[in-house]
């Protein structure tokens, strides 16, 4: 019972993990907070359904044409209103409640698109569940715990080794002995969010087939994610999926041996008692103190 | 922003009070005699939406910090109140005030650890709470909030005067949102006001001239939780009726909204937000599904285009006709 009780925390923990990689991002590239990421997950739940689903695309194929189509929306999301509110200066909210009133677009256009019922992916394996010590774990939940580690693996490579990841640690750190060092801030930016969104998309695609594709799938996993980074150590890449796990297994847990009806309460109690008592998480991530 | 460092609070000037108020007072029998009740009724909402989003204004216009959470003020008072009367039999009145001293007590104790808190992890602070008090509301221990059901409950009665019409309850209102933009006006024209905004302006230099950031800052999100709270109370006992899907984080962000469109740091602003996003919101209801997505549209090209609110781009309008009449 443990054993399964854990391997569906570490299911939704990973993609809460993932959300709080995307949020560690765009906090250390640009300062931001970005409101609408669980929407994003689920739109790129909704273009993985229609791509698999409805238009019959084989899976890595629909799997490549969501993700590329989140970055343009991350890429566009940024160039459209992001760097247009910066370059106004304008006071922090305005930027929250602009991802918020995107956030709102893109719930409601894919209503108008999808509408509002609950949408099941087909199989994606031959195989329905595999077999891992001595527990049944359906095919689709390890290829999220699998995808998700190899993703994360694929990101820190990514920001480590190649020029493209460290222009943007170095445009996080100082923008403006990055610049002198020939790295375009703005371009650095611009790539932090399609990056972000990218993983939004690609969490909806895991998490899709299986808790089923709906308006709100993404909206509380956003949230949550939140949660999940400040646990870790907001700003901080490890922290974030270290906090998502754990915040995963401990919902699932509580839900398993207490009550379903306190998960939500557990998880947003834990995201305030960290907020008023150890704002910079299990990491001590400094990048939230003055 | 020329004028933000503009200490002096803008107060409305006496005949432009008068001249609204006898406006404002002559609303429901002109919406009576072209047969609107329904109309009445989306004023009252303005006027108790006029009350939080003051509230509001008195912890993000004045002292600059973000809230994302006082639906769950606005949740505590609402069902605080029903709950008391329900429960223990006290007089809705005292019922409404009482659920607003608790709502800010308990605003109290979340304030004072979350006021070190910067801007975006204080917004996350408060969007943790309301989640919480939405969940609690939504799945209560024996369903004393009656969960997804909602609950019912009687009209405001004044010694047996019941506040049972949209007409009776709309002057009630005016009077409650008279009495806070008056008591708000007076806060801000206060030493505490003054010492508000100079932590608005610069927290580290407020500390420096002897200001204590932290008790102000409190102070601040105690005013607008209690706002808030009798705001809620009002929806409550005008509805008679409320349910948790009244208290999402959607309704944090309508009243940040709100003060946002009407512009922030004055007393008219959020009369004018309230008022202009209601009625947004009601037009949009001929939309039916598109209504959500239009009004989310709406509020990003707002937000793009009029970053001073409503009332901050009419003033600097004004500003600009002044400029060329003095040349």
């Amino acid at each position: 019972m443990l054993a399964r009780v854990l391997v569906s925390g570490l299911v939704i923990g990973c993609i809460y993990g993932l959300i709080a990689l995307g949020y560690s991002l765009i906090y250390r590239a640009s300062g931001l907070m970005n409101f609408c990421q669980g929407d994003i997950l689920t739109i790129g739940a909704f273009l993985g359904y229609t791509f698999y689903a409805m238009l019959k695309l084989p899976f890595a194929v629909a799997f490549i044409l969501t993700i590329v189509l989140e970055i343009a929306l991350g890429m566009l999301l940024e160039r459209a209103v992001i760097r247009r509110l910066l370059g106004k200066k304008v006071d922090g909210t305005y930027i929250v409640l602009a991802t918020i009133a995107v956030s709102y677009m893109l719930q409601n256009g894919a209503i108008l698109g999808w509408g509002t019922r609950i949408f099941y992916f087909p199989p994606i394996f031959s195989v329905l569940s595999v077999r891992v010590f001595d527990i049944n774990i359906q095919s689709e939940a390890a290829f999220c715990i699998v995808a998700s580690v190899i993703l994360m693996i694929v990101l820190h490579i990514f920001v480590k080794y190649t020029a493209y990841g460290t222009a943007m640690r170095a445009s996080a750190m100082d923008a403006k002995a990055a610049k002198a060092c020939g790295v375009d801030p703005a371009m650095t930016i611009a790539l932090t969010w399609g990056i972000s969104a990218a993983i939004g998309g690609l969490c909806g695609m895991l998490i899709g087939p299986v808790y089923g594709v709906f308006i709100t799938l993404g909206a509380a996993i956003g949230r949550k994610g939140f949660a999940g980074a400040v646990i870790g150590g907001f700003g901080n890449m490890y922290g974030a999926l270290l906090g998502g796990a754990l915040l995963g297994i401990i919902e699932t847990v509580t839900t398993a041996y207490v009550s379903s009806i306190y998960k939500d309460v557990v998880s947003y109690g834990l995201l305030l008692v960290f907020l008023l008592i150890k704002p910079t998480g299990i990491f001590n991530e400094r990048a939230i103190a003055d | 922003m020329a004028d933000k460092l503009n200490l002096k609070t803008k107060s409305v000037s006496g005949p432009t009070a008068a001249i609204l108020l006898l406006v404002a007072l002559a609303i429901p029998p002109f919406l009576s005699a072209i047969n609107l009740n329904y109309g009445i009724l989306i004023c009252c909402f303005v006027l108790l939406y006029v009350v939080a989003v003051s509230g509001l204004d008195v912890v993000f216009g004045y002292s600059g910090q973000i809230s994302l959470g006082h639906a769950a003020y606005f949740a505590i008072g609402a069902y605080g109140s029903i709950m008391l009367h329900k429960y223990f039999g006290v007089t809705i009145v005292f019922s409404m005030l009482i659920a607003s001293a608790v709502a800010t007590i308990i605003g109290i104790v979340i304030a004072y650890p979350a006021s070190r808190l910067r801007f975006h992890f204080l917004s996350l602070s408060t969007i943790a709470f309301g989640e919480i008090v939405y969940q609690l509301v939504l799945q209560s221990p024996s369903a004393v909030t009656g969960n997804s059901l909602g609950i019912f409950t009687e009209p405001i009665s004044f010694f047996g005067f019941k506040l049972d019409t949209y007409t009776r309850f709309y002057y009630y209102g005016l009077a409650v949102m008279v009495i806070s933009l008056i008591l708000k006006n007076n806060l801000i024209n206060s030493k505490t006001g003054r010492a508000l905004i100079a932590i608005r302006e610069n927290a580290h230099a407020a500390d420096g001239a002897g200001i204590n950031v932290t008790r102000h800052k409190v102070i601040a999100f105690a005013v607008s939780t209690f706002y808030c709270a009798y705001a809620g109370a009002m929806y409550a006992h005008l509805v008679r009726f409320i349910s948790p899907d009244t208290f999402m984080f959607r309704q944090s962000v309508l009243f940040l909204t709100m003060l946002l469109f009407g512009g922030t740091g004055s007393l008219l602003g959020p009369v004018i937000g309230a008022f202009s996003v209601t009625l947004l919101n009601e037009a949009l209801r001929v939309a039916e599904k598109y209504q959500m997505f239009i009004y989310g549209t709406l509020m990003l090209l707002v937000i793009i285009a009029l970053p001073g609110g409503i009332y901050g781009s009419l003033k600097r309008l004004l500003n600009r006709f002044k400029r060329k009449e003095a040349r």
